[in-house]
């Protein structure tokens, strides 16, 4: 699923650890999610927005409404 | 390997004194095989007994999963797993054809744990390969 993280995270200037780190999952799932080869679960959906201050929908781009720009 | 989560950790600290078990059980039951030539019950129960703490691996495999909480690596082990499951499966089916026509040698049944482990870990190896070439990582 295509998502905003990485430019979130840039934003921030957090390193995929960090921002690892403060979700408690490994590197490797962040960077999974950010090139979108893993779809989050709900919860951890909700933990990534709730870290960034953003609503899921603002993080995660709809697939159905995915226009693909 | 597994990633190390604490529930990584844990898997670590139970599986290597079972598998630590299973060399005890398993050069002790031949030994006392050879040795005492036992039968009845006694040589029962000095067959299964390796098999006990591989029983035993399976369950601390089961446990790391179930304890896991990264849930990408949780996903990314059971995928491997299902296509060692089914490498497995495949392997045994041909090969019991097979060994019905006398085309290959008679194999104990406990190798399908071994085929199932090595074709796990290269599902595992190829996982990470993938991950490697697909990038993004910093």
């Amino acid at each position: 699923m295509k998502n905003a993280l990485r430019e979130l995270r840039a934003e921030r200037g957090w390193s995929q650890q960090h921002l690892a780190d403060a979700l408690e999952v490994s590197r490797q799932s962040v960077n999974a999610i950010e090139t979108g080869r893993y779809d989050p679960s709900l919860p951890l959906a909700f933990k990534i927005a709730d870290l960034f201050g953003r609503a899921i929908e603002d993080i995660f781009v709809n697939p159905a409404k995915d226009n693909g720009q | 390997m597994m990633y190390r989560s604490a529930a990584g950790r844990r898997y670590n600290r139970r599986f290597f004194p079972t598998i630590a078990a299973y060399v005890v059980a398993l050069f002790g039951a031949t030994w006392a095989i050879k040795t005492w030539q036992p039968d009845g019950v006694l040589l029962i129960a000095l067959s299964i007994l390796p098999a006990l703490p591989i029983i035993a691996v399976l369950a601390v495999i089961g446990l790391y999963v179930v304890e896991e909480t990264d849930e990408y690596q949780r996903a990314r082990i059971v995928s491997a797993m299902m296509i060692g499951t089914g490498i497995m499966l495949a392997l045994a089916t041909s090969w019991g054809f097979l060994e019905e026509s006398d085309v290959v040698p008679h194999l104990p049944a406990y190798w399908a744990f071994i085929v199932w482990c090595a074709a796990w870990g290269a599902a595992q190896c190829f996982a990470a390969f993938r991950e490697r070439l697909a990038g993004g990582g910093e």
